[in-house]
């Protein structure tokens, strides 16, 4: 399987009262690694409207496994898996830099929908195309 | 499978079957489910994302395509117009 990665720092307001970054903050990191995946297939959320689609979450998941504090540097992982249905999945992982402590790890689930908001149950044409080419790609050693 | 389909009431408990099982409603059983009761909204309460799992078990069970919502809200309003949208795409296929 392959991954994307993408480098942040914990910024001093990503920091609750204990010194750790605030849970919520992690899901703004998937969805950076997520932009990260997207915009090498040509599938970033503009490229979808173009295709005619919009592609809202309807499932989130997040473990959280060890806290990093302010000023650290890490690393989200992020790569597509194949749907049984109509779907983007994307998993997560974000873990520190400089030792490959796993922090967290999630999926998020995505449906498409077309500009008048129905939602379709099989992918095809040119977002099947570029759908297939990320999941190959994440797919491969 | 092309038994079931022929016979109308075989095919309707099938299906509620599959609705039970794909959706995991462990509460519900195959006789608290009426063949002409709306399976959206008021009735079993199941929603668009709920369908969207529907349509890839009734595809990979029958082999019919269901393209997307627009059609899946007529076939799924009930069991009972599931099933005939089957047997529909069935006759098609023959």
């Amino acid at each position: 399987m392959r991954w994307i990665e993408r480098e942040e720092r914990v910024r001093f307001n990503e920091v609750d009262e204990w010194g750790m970054a605030w849970h919520g903050h992690y899901v703004a990191w998937f969805e950076a690694g997520r932009i990260s995946l997207l915009e090498r297939f040509d599938l970033l959320p503009r490229q979808m409207v173009e295709l005619g689609y919009i592609a809202p979450v309807i499932n989130l998941t997040c473990e959280y496994k060890h806290s990093a504090v302010c000023g650290d540097s890490i690393i989200i992982r992020t790569t597509a898996i194949k749907p049984d249905i109509a779907a983007l999945i994307c998993r997560f992982e974000i873990a520190l830099r400089d030792n490959g402590l796993l922090l967290a790890r999630g999926e998020t689930k995505q449906v498409l929908l077309t500009k008048d908001r129905t939602m379709i149950y099989r992918l095809s044409g040119e977002v099947e195309k570029r759908i297939a080419a990320m999941v190959d790609y994440c797919a491969g050693e | 499978m092309k038994e079931i389909v022929s016979d109308g009431t075989q095919l309707c408990e099938y299906l509620k079957g599959m609705v039970i099982d794909t959706l995991k409603l462990e509460d519900i059983t195959k006789k608290e489910i009426e063949n002409d009761a709306p399976l959206f909204g008021d009735g079993l309460g199941l929603d668009s994302i709920d369908a969207l799992e529907l349509v890839v078990a009734i595809e990979k069970a029958f082999d019919v395509v269901i393209e997307d919502e627009n059609v899946g809200k007529t076939a799924f309003a009930s069991i009972e117009t599931l099933a005939t949208f089957i047997q529909e795409m069935y006759k098609d296929k023959s």
